[in-house]
């Protein structure tokens, strides 16, 4: 994109319209000083003589000056040059981008009530409450709430913490203690070592003592290394920032935890941590100028785009929107399924099943390997789940 | 089906995927700020409009001057000319107050114009993810102009902090056209398209033709049949050459009346006519403006679905990253093609990491493939012991395979 030369053709748009703009002032205060140096001279005349003879001559002069200013030719040729340098940066614009981006939109019912109920949970799970509510209430959609009182309960959390309190993120970790062990999350032991070296800093290394006895005791048999290291903590009591422990003291610890709350919780609600729709929408940016192009390709060889039922080419999207294993048979060129499966030979290269079957002519006889000398019998074979 | 679209040669010996994926990301951007069309081109059709209107207004009012000060009385006294020049000059001094007043409507219009110009600047330089929540936040506010839920709109905008993204005032105008048509007015309506009159005519626009349908029908409606005939001369036959059809059905309805039963003619009478005619002079007002006429998140969400849209996100195992295992995305989905792939793309079951050369696919005895990384991990913490997460089989980590996947 050649922003630069966007730039400048848009600096030309704004030059002529301040110019034209100056114009039409000028015009008007030129018209204004004729018609009052006409005013006063008409004025000076009432009082030099007593007639009424001479206005007219002074109204036909004024006339005359008028006429020959021609001040609407003027005002005509600063718009026509705004106006060519306005056309000049919407062809510019047109080159420049997409400039319809809705050619490989499908026209299917794309039912609204479905899409508010997706933006209302996307509001309330990014912590938008006041807007969530101000959606719910002019799309009157109320099938969106049912995130708000859980995500209201991460966001609280995550507010006490930000004001390092962490009683809140502690009740809730322990209410799920089981849940957090299952998915091996250190969430709980990395929050009780935050609260201890809290006390250990700010209180007295008893009172921290007592801490790890209470607190650091179910996790010991699984991170005993961890918490070995803590203890020595108590060590450097007063000088805990002059210790080999210093980084425990580290405000880093606080936000990567905060993402993990963000992370576990969302997971123990089954919910994923990034917004569903922030996901889809992102996909989209980079998958629709494939579309796009695919669409014009389409059209000049008059094919059906709109009852298409799998696209043509595949869609240059970033792996991280890749959520399921996809395996093509190199041989078919085709997506394996549960008819088709991929099959591993011995030799460690990957086909489908219809392709051994075609390769070894249905039978035991041993043929090669499509990508290497080694060769394989079929019931060497095994198929592979990913 | 092979098209000649951004399709690699294949090669079965996987080539590494390290620094294409990197320019595969920049090209990928780059791309995807073409598609912001709407963002630079609604600002500047609206500083051409205010334009317009300043220069019309500036051309009307010093013709009108001009003219008034060469017809001046005269023979009514020197006095008289005096006063009507001076009223002139008052005149001009409202002008030149206009004037300064549309300027200023103008200086703010380019100071938009540019700040669209510089956030595009910004997608190519800087944070990506900031720069993806301020488009989504854009595309969300698009949305709800084209819904009318202008309130949160407004809200968002504001509470992001992005006014000069988005286009609240072009839709405040629309609305107050918007709310007329909903009240059964019609002189708003009509006089947009008075506003608008030469541009469209060039696209051939029938909307003010349908407006003057309307009207027409109201007075048959209100059995004011005289005026109906008179107002169809005046203003629905110069649409004769073009619209001939239209206009023979409508003028039938001086026989059938509101009341008929007859459905061509019973149609025309309904309420609804009124909700088709607001559609109508929506698509009228995206057109002009340069905007897509469906909703921006409408366009980008159904590619978006398309492209992530695979036979297994219908499954019950679908992991709920994939917007698509959310009952509300697979129903959007639901009338899109399917995505395609030309090469075999596997996504690491503990993971979800894709493998590849870099982290290549390992196979346990009972064929369930997990990448190198986990299993290199699930080693080293169990002293070799290898424990399938899906079938709790175990093995030794000598028992592994690499697979070659191609």
């Amino acid at each position: 994109m050649e922003l630069d030369s966007l730039r400048e053709a848009f600096d030309r748009v704004v030059e002529k319209r301040a110019l034209s703009s100056t114009k039409v002032q000028e015009a008007i205060d030129q018209i204004v000083t004729e018609i009052e140096q006409a005013i006063s001279r008409m004025q000076m005349m009432n009082t030099d003589y007593m007639g009424s003879c001479d206005h007219s001559s002074i109204m036909a002069e004024l006339k005359a000056k008028l006429n020959e200013m021609v001040p609407l030719n003027q005002l005509e040729g600063c718009q026509k040059e705004l106006n060519a340098a306005l056309s000049k940066y919407l062809k510019l614009l047109e080159k420049s981008f997409n400039p319809d981006i809705s050619k490989a939109y499908r026209n299917v019912d794309f039912e609204a009530c479905t899409i508010n109920n997706i933006i209302a949970n996307h509001f309330y799970r990014q912590g938008l409450f006041d807007l969530g509510d101000s959606f719910v209430h002019e799309c009157g959609e109320s099938d969106g709430t049912y995130l708000k009182l859980p995500f209201q309960e991460m966001y609280g959390i995550l507010e006490a913490m930000q004001a390092r309190n962490l009683e809140p993120a502690l009740s809730w970790a322990s209410k799920n203690h089981d849940q957090l062990m299952q998915n091996s999350s250190m969430l709980e032991l990395k929050l009780h070592q935050l609260q201890f070296v809290e006390i250990l800093t700010k209180e007295s290394r008893d009172e921290a003592f007592k801490y790890a006895r209470t607190h650091f005791a179910p996790f010991v048999s699984l991170y005993q290394a961890e918490i070995q290291r803590l203890m020595a903590c108590l060590l450097w009591a007063d000088r805990l920032d002059k210790s080999p422990y210093a980084e425990f003291m580290s405000s880093t610890h606080w936000d990567k935890l905060a993402e993990e709350l963000i992370h576990q919780f969302c997971s123990i609600l089954g919910q994923s941590s990034d917004s569903p729709l922030n996901v889809a929408i992102s996909a989209g940016f980079q998958g629709l100028p494939t579309l796009l192009k695919l669409t014009t390709v389409m059209a000049a060889k008059k094919q059906e785009w709109q009852a298409m039922k799998q696209l043509p080419v595949p869609i240059d999207i970033g792996p991280e929107f890749q959520y399921h294993s996809v395996f093509v048979c190199p041989v078919l060129r085709e997506q394996s399924s549960d008819e088709n499966p991929p099959m591993l030979m011995p030799c460690g290269h990957a086909v489908s099943k219809q392709s051994i079957m075609k390769l070894s002519k249905s039978s035991s006889r041993p043929f090669k390997c499509p990508y290497c000398p080694s060769e394989a019998v079929a019931s060497q074979c095994k198929q592979l789940r990913f | 089906m092979e098209m000649a679209i951004d399709t690699p040669s294949p090669s079965p010996s996987s080539a590494s995927p390290a620094p294409s994926a990197a320019a595969g990301r920049q090209t990928r951007a780059a791309e995807s700020v073409r598609l912001e069309h709407q963002l630079v081109r609604v600002p500047l059709e609206a500083l051409r409009a205010t334009a317009r209107t300043n220069h019309r207004l500036a051309e009307k009012e010093i013709a009108a001057v001009l003219s008034s000060a060469s017809a001046a009385p005269g023979d009514n006294g020197a006095a008289a000319a005096v006063d009507h020049l001076t009223s002139l000059v008052s005149r001009l001094h409202g002008l030149k107050r206009k004037m300064e007043e549309g300027a200023r409507a103008e200086e703010l219009q380019v100071q938009r114009c540019r700040a669209r110009l510089d956030r595009l600047a910004a997608a190519s330089a800087g944070d990506d993810g900031e720069w993806e929540d301020m488009r989504l936040k854009r595309i969300l506010v698009d949305y709800m102009l084209r819904m009318s839920y202008y309130d949160t709109a407004a809200k968002l905008a504001e509470t992001s902090g992005i006014q000069d993204l988005v286009d609240i005032d072009v839709f405040l105008d629309a609305k107050r056209v918007i709310d007329s048509l909903q009240n059964k007015e019609i002189a708003p309506a009509l006089a947009w398209c008075a506003e608008n009159k030469s541009r469209l005519k060039k696209s051939k626009s029938k909307l003010e033709f349908l407006l003057r349908l309307q009207e027409f029908v109201e007075l048959v409606r209100a059995k004011n049949s005289l005026q109906a005939i008179a107002y169809g001369r005046k203003y629905l036959a110069p649409w004769a050459s073009t619209h001939m059809k239209e206009l023979q059905r409508v003028f039938a309805t001086l026989v059938f009346r509101s009341t008929t039963n007859c459905v061509p003619y019973k149609v025309l009478f309904e309420l609804n006519q009124w909700d088709s005619l607001v559609d109508q002079f929506k698509q009228e007002f995206y057109k002009l403006y340069g905007m897509t006429l469906e909703p921006l998140l409408n366009i980008y969400l159904q590619a978006g679905l398309t492209a992530l849209k695979t036979p297994f996100c219908f499954e019950g195992n679908c992991p709920k990253e994939d917007p698509l295992s959310l009952d509300g995305f697979r129903k959007l989905a639901e009338p899109l093609p399917f995505s395609k792939q030309h090469h075999s793309k596997l996504v690491c079951h503990i993971t979800k990491e894709l493998m590849d050369t870099e982290n290549p696919p390992l196979v346990l005895p009972n064929g369930y493939v997990y990448s190198t990384k986990a299993l290199d991990e699930m080693a080293k913490k169990n002293e070799g012991k290898i424990t399938c997460p899906r079938t709790g089989e175990v093995y030794n980590y000598t028992e592994l395979v690499k697979a070659y996947i191609s």
